[in-house]
């Protein structure tokens, strides 16, 4: 998935002057320090989280109120942190699963139940992310962000096709337009799933028949599409390899604020899309219950949401957070998109281990032909 | 010739007890677990039952896997000659050169795979992207030549058109070159250096070219460690997935990248086991060939 | 790999030939058809690390267009702690991966090469495994075995909370080790073990002054070989590795996995650079060294 892109210098630097939020002063490695080497006197809690994903003072501000070290180690994707814990736990407190990935942790038992007590702060969080779909009641976990897929595109090459807004998933799925100029994301779920949405269904409960329809479709696409990317769709885009491309609206957000990237923009396709949320949560064995809830809760403080906002620039479900934002952050369209758009996209709930090995299955069908 | 290990037990003892132990220990154990789940089924997303199950193989050996194993050891297989290729001669170099020479180029063959993998691939893409390096410089030459062109008074040669050098399996094919020539060039260099010279002079004394003497001199010496260079070289080649990930079109995945998604998106460990060990017990046969065949050739020799 | 550096060339550097000074027959570097050759391949190799090294001094995050040049990314990545931390696991990983894998490797080579016992052709096809299995599958069999069958204890102090991550690092290194040091010895001639062993030579003594000199090609590149597995293994490091063990290649790919940072380029470059001064100190003193050592 699409984590961590927002952090680095100059691009970081260039959203938030165009937000016109004060540029932070203090070097990332400043707020790693407490944790370099592990420890250090005192309790600790292990958190595992995506690249570049937390404030830059977060860490060592949680240190300073509680006394408790955190140490950050990173994953890249979903899979990787499920196939790490599937064995047990090697010491993990706090883990950052998506949506999809809470049900199915969950349902392995490989979550712990939160204590809502010791949470507090789930009352800053906005009514909509207060329950959740694939976590119902919040048994197992706090939202921490929430992103969504779409169409990053270079504006001279739709100009030159006679295109304004690529705004349909026709363009990347099925269409000859951007023939080798498209990029794919190599996610078998997300690609089938969004070619349902493209068709008229659901991302949930795609029909036999129809899985078989969107299999052929992509096989017809496939030889106009030059890569399946591994999330780097917004590289291929700015070095010129690709015109159009399956991406995360930060992916794209970061892009468009780094220089020379007025030439590029976003859009959520008019059928809708799919919603990811990254939530929060304890796996069974974590050595430090207690920290690691205390950390979850500090996390959904305003104060220190805001300031992960800052950095990270995702879409935050954190109420509190949200309302000490600016309004440039608040109104831009690339990270929220309008409500009407996001009242016709869903989460991909997880479907059972059956469904995902089929979807995999297509994907090698797909790729082999 | 070979000693039986009962002429010198306690020189076997002292030689075979560390490695055989550790392979045992450390690796066929922890391997056997994997084999078993390659005989099991899911019974739940984290729970496997080890049934004695054939299920995973017969759907490893269906077409659509085969197809992928095949192309994969094409593209392995071209790799390897392409290393070797190349390799041989830089090998051949760094063997006959100066001792402090020797010690430089062995660095400078070896340094670039002291820089991570990922950064690694991610700088050859930036060299062969569309608008890299190599397009540059190519492109320096097109409109120069097409400026000499028309000085001389012929047509202008059009535009210059970037090649398409990634995203497909030529892109692969480099790529893995490019990460596997270090396999290729160590065990040549290790078979070619301090060989007996007086073969290759009487050969060049006689008469003989130096491709002839390299030919019929040195490559029959240097055979085992050509071997060796193939076999490190093409079963890793075989093995890629990071490569054919980002540098491949949409129809460049090996198994490796099917394997993959097994053990992590598809959460289906006996299939993936059960792929892998087919990798596994192909290459276990063609090495326990390879051995009858050597120490029946050694035998007669 | 500063270590490797200075431990290597010693050994590179002990030939037993005196350099030449006239072009002899058989000094193909001098040839030009060898040059061009060896150039070409080195322009290939280094191409794509110049890139990146110059990128490392560019402005922008992204290594797409040159922006302006700067050392901001030199201060993040001395500043980055976790990323020294793990680059100092991934050298002593290293460290002692290479060192028991020689080991390993040139036994399990003296072994079957010298020797014809039961089950020969069984050891040989084991000893290839390592180098047969795809990576993801043994990082899955070192996660259950370190999981479920020998649990590594948490929380152990440094460095020896890097004993598992060390221990599935030999097992896959060593046999590649084996492979080529097995390569170099058959060209040994059997006679001058005989030789030694009737001029009254022990054992040991045999394999010490007469067969470990003539593998010593075989262990450098073995030792190489090991040295460089070990410190770009990603999967089967990532697999056995806890919150307080990364190592540079699992801190690079969660870093790198979606694009490329100039302070990891800037990481790289100091990496490099590093290498070839402490190279070409170690050949210096090679040089001021007597050289009358392992003839």
């Amino acid at each position: 998935m699409a984590k961590g892109k927002y952090l680095g210098g100059a691009s970081r630097r260039s959203i938030l002057q165009q937000f016109g939020a004060a540029a932070v002063g203090i070097s990332f490695a400043g707020g790693l320090s407490a944790c370099g080497g592990g420890g250090g006197g005192g309790p600790t809690v292990n958190f595992y989280n995506w690249d570049t994903y937390i404030g830059p003072t977060t860490l060592d501000d949680f240190k300073e109120a509680t006394g408790t070290n955190v140490n950050m180690s990173l994953f890249a994707t979903n899979d990787e942190l499920f196939a790490r814990l599937r064995a047990g736990n090697p010491g993990f407190d706090v883990i950052v699963p998506s949506n999809e990935f809470v049900t199915r942790m969950s349902q392995a038992q490989m979550l712990q139940e939160l204590d809502h007590a010791k949470i507090p702060n789930i009352a800053n969080l906005l009514p909509e992310f207060q329950d959740a779909s694939f976590d119902p009641g919040r048994r197992y976990s706090m939202p921490y962000t929430w992103l969504v897929l779409g169409i990053g595109y270079n504006k001279d090459a739709m100009r030159a096709k006679g295109i304004t807004v690529p705004d349909s998933w026709k363009y990347l799925f099925d269409d000859a337009t951007f023939n080798q100029k498209i990029a794919l994301l190599s996610e078998s779920a997300d690609l089938i799933r969004l070619s349902a949405k493209y068709l008229g269904h659901s991302v949930n409960g795609i029909p036999p028949a129809m899985l078989t329809q969107i299999e052929q479709m992509l096989i017809r696409q496939k030889p106009r599409v030059k890569q399946f990317h591994s999330d780097n769709g917004q590289d291929l885009l700015a070095s010129g390899e690709v015109d159009i491309v399956l991406e995360y609206n930060g992916d794209i957000a970061q892009l468009m604020a780094s220089e020379g990237g007025d030439k590029f923009d976003f859009v959520v396709p008019k059928e809708g899309t799919l919603i990811n949320s990254d939530c929060l949560c304890i796996p069974v064995g974590a050595p430090n219950v207690d920290g690691a809830h205390a950390f979850i809760n500090y996390l959904l403080d305003g104060e220190a949401g805001k300031k992960i906002t800052e950095e990270i620039l995702y879409p935050t479900p954190n109420r509190a957070a949200r309302d000490l934002m600016p309004d440039s952050y608040k109104n831009n369209p690339v990270i929220f998109p309008s409500a009407d758009l996001i009242a016709k996209s869903e989460y991909g709930a997880f479907e059972g281990d059956e469904k995902s090995r089929q979807y995999e299955e297509i994907f090698t069908r797909i790729s082999a032909a | 010739m070979e000693q039986t290990w009962r002429q010198a037990k306690a020189a076997f003892a002292a030689i075979a007890v560390p490695p055989i132990a550790w392979l045992f220990l450390f690796f066929l154990v922890p391997l056997a677990v994997v084999w078993g789940y390659s005989l099991g089924e899911n019974t739940g997303p984290v729970t496997i039952d080890v049934t004695g199950t054939f299920a995973n193989y017969m759907r490893a050996v269906e077409p659509l896997y085969l197809e992928i194993f095949g192309k994969s050891l094409i593209v392995a297989g071209l790799t390897t000659l392409l290393c070797l290729i190349v390799g041989f001669p830089v090998a051949l170099a760094i063997a006959f050169a100066s001792p402090k020479t020797k010690a430089w180029l062995l660095l400078l063959i070896m340094l670039p795979f002291w820089t991570n993998l990922l950064i690694r691939t991610f700088a050859l893409i930036a060299v062969l992207r569309e608008n890299g390096y190599v397009n540059a410089i190519l492109e320096w030459f097109w409109n120069n030549g097409s400026g000499v062109m028309t000085m001389v008074g012929l047509q202008p040669l059009g535009d210059f058109e970037p090649l398409t050098l990634l995203y497909n399996n030529t892109a692969v094919v480099i790529g893995l070159v490019y990460v596997h020539l270090p396999f290729m060039v160590l065990p040549l260099y290790s078979a070619l250096d301090r060989m007996d010279r007086s073969l290759m002079e009487a050969s060049l004394d006689l008469g003989a070219g130096h491709l002839r003497t390299i030919w019929s001199v040195v490559v029959p010496l240097a055979a085992p460690g050509i071997a060796s260079g193939v076999l490190i070289t093409f079963i890793p080649a075989l093995g890629a997935y990071l490569t054919p990930d980002l540098l491949g079109g949409t129809d460049s995945q090996m198994i490796a990248n099917v394997i993959e998604r097994q053990f992590k998106r598809a959460n289906d460990w006996p299939f993936g086991a059960a792929l892998s060990f087919l990798l596994m017990y192909l290459t276990f046969i063609a090495i326990a060939v390879q051995a009858f065949v050597q120490r029946k050739s050694e035998r007669r020799g | 790999m500063a270590d490797q550096g200075l431990t290597s060339v010693p050994f590179l550097g002990g030939g037993k030939r005196p350099p030449k000074e006239k072009p002899g027959p058989l000094e193909y570097l001098r040839r030009w058809p060898l040059r061009v050759i060896v150039g070409a391949t080195l322009v290939f190799l280094y191409l794509p690390l110049i890139t990146l090294m110059v990128f490392s001094f560019n402005t922008s995050r992204r290594n797409v267009v040159w922006q302006g040049f700067t050392f901001d990314w030199y201060e993040k990545a001395f500043n980055n702690e976790s990323l020294l931390q793990a680059f100092v696991n991934s050298l002593t990983i290293a460290f002692f991966c290479t060192v028991i894998s020689v080991i390993l490797g040139a036994l399990s080579a003296v072994m079957l090469w010298r020797f014809r016992f039961p089950g020969k052709t069984v050891v040989e096809g084991s000893m290839a495994l390592p180098i047969v299995v795809p990576e993801i599958c043994m990082g899955v069999a070192m996660l259950v075995f370190f999981a479920r069958v020998m649990p590594w204890p948490m929380g152990m102090p440094w460095p020896l909370n890097l004993g598992a991550i060390t221990i599935a690092h030999i097992s896959f290194a060593f046999p590649f080790v084996a492979t080529v040091v097995r390569a170099r010895l058959a060209s040994f001639n059997r006679e001058l073990e005989e030789a030694a062993k009737d001029l009254g030579a022990s054992e040991w003594r045999t394999f010490w002054d007469v067969l470990v000199p003539h593998m010593q090609p075989g262990l450098i590149a073995g030792a190489l070989l090991a040295f460089t597995l070990s410190l770009d293994d990603f999967v089967i490091t990532f697999f056995t590795a806890g919150p307080d063990t990364i190592t540079f290649p699992v801190k690079v790919y969660s870093m790198l996995r979606f694009s490329v940072t100039p302070e990891v380029n800037a990481a790289s470059t100091i990496l490099i650079v590093v290498t070839v001064i402490l190279t070409a100190v170690g050949l210096q003193m090679q040089n001021n060294e007597p050289k009358d050592k392992k003839a």
